[in-house]
């Protein structure tokens, strides 16, 4: 691994890598020209509310809430893809002003661009944010990421002639190959199929050990938080969601997926966290 | 049923289906069936003939080859055109980009579009005072609105994904617009493109029979020289021209199909 200049060398870290404080987000509707009907005051939708979150670093944390309770809203803010309304977030000590190449971000739809090679959209990334980086370096580097996901052989391939779960490990090595130290992931694999699910999470997960990384999930899937995250950090129902609940997860890694479903500290866990979305669901289905 | 003679079946079907057209054309013709003196098929392929044999002569402005002729429609279209595809494509995406530029510039797109282009032949001729730059002008005028409109569309519904890649990894604008949306909006602008260039081809015909020389004023001197032959001949080129520069549109709009 070549070293990182860019990161600060902080020897006395006195704060987590990142703070959320006090944050939310309101989505206003956009205003009309000429609107009769709300003169004035402007009503909007409250996503969030006075979130308050520490993640340590190289720590994977995951964020579990019903369908619809601003997971990926938090997510968008955290990447600075979208503006806070209120609150901030803090990386590092420092206020994030908007998205930076400090953070990877990982989409549900994998988000490749179609008219590009998969080693082209590892470029792209890579042009984009080291735009004083040699052709010849750009590419070795976007061939050493793709390496590392097993995809080597299918860089001139697009992304309409590779799976789903193909297309999602170029969007991992995309998101890693810019060297972000986090990497914040929407439902990563809430779009594939149960097995393709499983390899990579595993492949995630040794990704993880080697990359130093902290790891922001969201994902709806109970199994999955359990299975990779340090911390999961549970939601309620929108509008207006907050943080109900913090939860260590301190089960033994490497975690093999058949043994960990033995365990009773998991099973106590699980049981809390079905409970809590059942619940936090049923709010969600019963008001609409 | 077996394809290969699917195909050849179907091939055969369209060269009866012509054959059966070109002897009724004939028949009719002959028989007076339709009014006297109309040129039945047989003059009709003879004289494409003989214009195709020697298609680029010029015995001056009123008596040039048919070759001739649809160059100079040919490349009034190609300028005028490049120059409407020139700027359309930007203004689309300002349009597309901005709610500033698209409520300010739409309703100017809304109102002229449905006008017929030949309303501007007068305009072009008073302001140029020149047939050919008229001409130019008309085809800019006809070829602009259906690639401005199709790219400023395909700005506004791009994938938000790509948009979100790209500012996530701190994109500038410039670098967004060349980057990711030029190339994600592609399909849109060959559809605008290739709309454009139909109409284009449809609208200079028109033009010219005012304008002198070209492909459709051949049309009006063969009107004046009551040769009805000579005008199929020209329908003949001039669609078949328009089906070739279609076909080109097809083939690049296949080419930049992401989807398949």
């Amino acid at each position: 691994m070549n070293k990182k200049p860019s990161k600060k060398s902080s020897s006395i870290e006195n704060y987590s890598h990142l703070e959320l404080f006090n944050l939310g987000k309101i989505f206003f509707k956009e205003k009309k020209f000429i609107d009769f009907r709300s003169k004035g005051n402007r009503s909007g939708f409250e996503a969030i509310k006075d979130i308050n979150l520490k993640i340590e670093k190289n720590t994977f944390v995951s964020i579990i809430g019903p369908s619809g309770c601003g997971k990926s809203t938090l997510l968008n803010l955290i990447a600075g893809l979208q503006a806070p309304t209120s609150g901030k977030i803090v990386i590092d000590g420092q206020a994030i002003k908007g998205p930076g190449p400090d953070r990877g971000v990982i989409f549900q739809n994998y988000a490749l661009m179609p008219w590009l090679t998969t080693i082209q959209n590892i470029e792209f990334a890579l042009n984009t944010v080291f735009p004083a980086k040699t052709k010849a370096d750009v590419k070795e580097r976007a061939r050493k990421y793709l390496r590392m996901v097993g995809l080597e052989k299918a860089s001139n391939k697009f992304p309409k002639e590779l799976s789903g779960g193909m297309k999602q490990r170029v969007a991992i090595a995309r998101a890693l190959s810019i060297n972000p130290n986090m990497l914040l992931m929407d439902e990563p694999f809430g779009a594939l199929d149960a097995l393709t699910r499983s390899y990579l999470q595993d492949e995630l997960l040794s990704i993880w050990r080697k990359n130093k990384v902290t790891v922001v999930l969201i994902t709806h899937s109970i199994e999955e938080a359990l299975l990779l995250s340090d911390k999961i950090v549970l939601m309620s129902s929108g509008p207006s969601a907050i943080i109900s609940e913090e939860i260590s997860v301190d089960l033994e890694r490497p975690r093999d997926r058949e043994k960990i479903e033995q365990d009773p500290n998991y099973l106590k866990i699980k049981m809390r966290l079905e409970k809590h979305l059942l619940r936090e669901t049923r709010a969600v289905e019963e008001v609409t | 049923m077996n394809k290969a003679i699917s195909t050849r079946l179907t091939f055969a079907v369209a060269i009866l289906s012509l054959l059966i057209f070109i002897i009724l054309w004939q028949v009719i013709a002959q028989q007076g069936l339709l009014v006297k003196n109309f040129p039945g098929s047989f003059k009709t392929i003879g004289s494409l003939i003989w214009w195709v044999s020697d298609p680029f002569f010029d015995n001056g402005p009123n008596d040039l080859g048919i070759g001739t002729n649809l160059l100079i429609s040919l490349r009034r279209v190609l300028i005028g055109y490049s120059l409407a595809v020139l700027v359309a494509v930007p203004l689309g995406v300002l349009m597309g980009m901005s709610k500033l530029a698209q409520s300010s510039l739409n309703p100017y797109v809304q109102l002229l579009k449905p006008v017929s282009p030949l309303a501007w032949l007068p305009v072009g001729l008073f302001v140029f005072r020149n047939s050919e730059i008229t001409g130019i002008f008309v085809i800019f005028i006809t070829s602009i609105w259906p690639t401005l409109i199709n790219t400023a569309f395909g700005v506004a519904s791009i994938n938000p994904d790509y948009l979100r890649v790209s500012k996530s990894l701190g994109a500038s604008k410039s670098t967004t617009i060349r980057r990711v949306i030029l190339p994600a909006i592609m399909p849109n602008i060959l559809a605008g493109m290739r709309i454009s260039m139909g109409t284009a081809w449809l609208v200079i015909v028109a033009a010219e029979m005012l304008l002198g020389t070209g492909i459709g004023y051949f049309i009006w001197n063969e009107w004046n020289n009551l040769s009805l032959e000579n005008i199929f001949v020209a329908i003949i080129i001039i669609g078949f021209t328009g089906f070739i520069l279609d076909q080109f549109f097809g083939f690049l709009q296949d080419k930049f199909d992401y989807s398949i």
